[in-house]
């Protein structure tokens, strides 16, 4: 297994994050974490990227604890971060000296196939910044991507490049852990759904199991969490 | 892949509109020590002086509110990219002190430079020696008695704060920090002040002094100059405070380390 979590519970101050989960990612794997908003998709995420420390339970990455393993793991986070004066070119000093897995021209690619203008990040749309964000993310060889929600408020056009862009970029040696809203969009590249109710799994399924049942993600995610 | 060199450029990226600024702020103070016309040299050379030390003063809190822009860093509570980049936590606290303390000496030794042009102003004609003890070792002595711990106990107390932060409100351990600060640092400058001259004085200025002494003066005043012994400034506290630089900053990059997203 490429990460592990393992009973795993993390209480913030007044709420629980996730309670008692277990579960794990194969290598190879591309895993849709699907709930409703408070659910826990953002906490697992933030668990495995060791950006949060569980409050019981054990989480392994890469054989070992998740933050000393985040050279090899992309983390893309809900929140729109990337600094107003950053513009692709300044991307690529920061990727290039902070992360030796950057590979300058996979990302030059990724910035065409995604049509990311060449201007800084204050000058461009949600949209636009959303996939520079996704193509500084691709263009490393990390063997783990968790990407929370990078589909959020995101125009049509820009979610099916987005989209485009993961199955092209994707590797079959690459665990993509991929948290959204827009479940029927990005269903098509799911191979695993784990959905999440209140800080549990409530259904954890192989989409080709759903699709033979005649079920759909978006019709598991009405009956497991409607 | 070079994180420290990237980490600086971040840091130029993120802070130059400071630094400049602040480099700037030069030009402003050079205009006011240019309208100082005084007849009597004595209270011009005290005048100009004074408004350097107050330069002085305000260009260390706009360096401490410089380094202390971590919030800058994160967007509804959630810290941007930095912390899931692989460099620890101590590169990314070397990398903006280094920053701020490169910006400080700039800005130090043009003060230097401005005393000088104030004396020289004044009529007093300094030696070479004298000259670069005004351009570089004043500034190295201020900067790194005052400047570089001021600095990082400001880092520190940002670092703290944000380290707090995600579990419980950040103000709390930052409030506890800045009223136990007054202090540990009287506690520091008392203990400073009993090893002070437990080594030789570094005679910082001492040409400078003797040069100033040939400003016409008030003839009393001349009397107390003349009669008092120059031991030069303690060693003590400088070799102290980097000391203690030095702490603050290790612990501010293990704090870094700790803090969770």
């Amino acid at each position: 297994m490429l990460a592990t979590l393992d009973h795993v519970t993390k209480r913030y101050v007044r709420t629980e994050g996730l309670h008692d989960v277990t579960t794990g990612f194969p290598t190879g794997e591309v895993v849709g974490i699907l709930g409703l908003n408070g659910s826990g998709k953002t906490t697992l995420l933030k668990l495995l990227a060791g950006l949060l420390f569980p409050t019981e339970g054990t989480v392994r990455v890469f054989d070992g604890p998740p933050r000393p393993n985040r050279s090899r793991m992309v983390y893309l986070g809900e929140t729109d971060a990337l600094w107003p004066w950053m513009d692709p070119a300044g991307a690529v000093v920061f990727m290039r000296g902070l992360y030796k897995d950057f590979d300058e021209r996979r990302f030059a690619a990724l910035l065409e196939l995604l049509e990311v203008p060449p201007r800084r990040t204050k000058a461009m749309s949600k949209g636009e910044r959303g996939r520079l964000r996704l193509a500084m993310a691709l263009a490393r060889g990390a063997k783990l991507l968790l990407l929370d929600e990078p589909l959020a408020g995101i125009d049509l056009l820009s979610r099916e490049k987005i989209l485009g862009s993961l199955v092209r970029e994707w590797h079959t040696d690459e665990t993509i852990l991929l948290s959204t809203h827009e479940v029927a969009e990005a269903e098509g590249l799911f191979e695993r759904v784990l959905y999440l109710r209140d800080g549990r799994i409530a259904l954890d399924a192989k989409a080709e199991e759903l699709r033979e049942e005649g079920r759909s993600a978006v019709d598991a995610f009405r009956e497991v969490l409607g | 892949m070079r994180p420290l060199r990237t980490l600086l450029w971040l840091e130029w990226r993120r802070s130059r509109l400071w630094a400049a600024t602040l480099l700037a702020s030069l030009l402003f103070w050079a205009w006011g020590l240019h309208q100082v016309r005084f007849l009597d040299v004595g209270r011009q050379v005290a005048t100009r002086a004074g408004l350097l030390s107050l330069a002085a003063g305000i260009g260390a809190i706009v360096l401490c509110l410089m380094i202390g822009r971590i919030r800058s860093e994160t967007r509804h509570g959630q810290y941007q990219v930095l912390l899931l980049t692989p460099p620890t936590g101590y590169a990314h606290v070397l990398a903006r002190f280094g920053f701020a303390i490169a910006t400080a000496v700039v800005y130090y030794v043009i003060l230097g430079g401005l005393f000088w042009w104030t004396f020289a102003r004044a009529g007093v004609g300094f030696d070479a020696e004298a000259a670069i003890e005004l351009l570089l070792s004043c500034p190295l002595y201020g900067v790194g008695l005052v400047v570089a711990p001021a600095l990082a106990w400001t880092m520190l107390l940002m670092v703290f704060i944000s380290a707090y932060r995600v579990s419980g409100p950040g103000w709390v351990p930052g409030t506890v920090m800045i009223l136990a600060s007054p202090f540990l640092l009287r506690w520091i400058v008392d203990g400073l002040a009993r090893v002070a001259y437990e080594l030789p004085g570094w005679r910082l200025l001492d040409s400078v002094r003797v040069a100033a002494e040939s400003l016409p003066q008030d003839p009393e005043m001349q009397i107390e100059l003349v009669r008092a012994s120059y031991l030069g400034v303690p060693q003590e506290p400088f070799w102290g405070m980097i000391a203690l630089t030095a702490i603050m900053l290790l612990i501010a990059g293990r704090l870094w380390q700790e803090v969770e997203g």
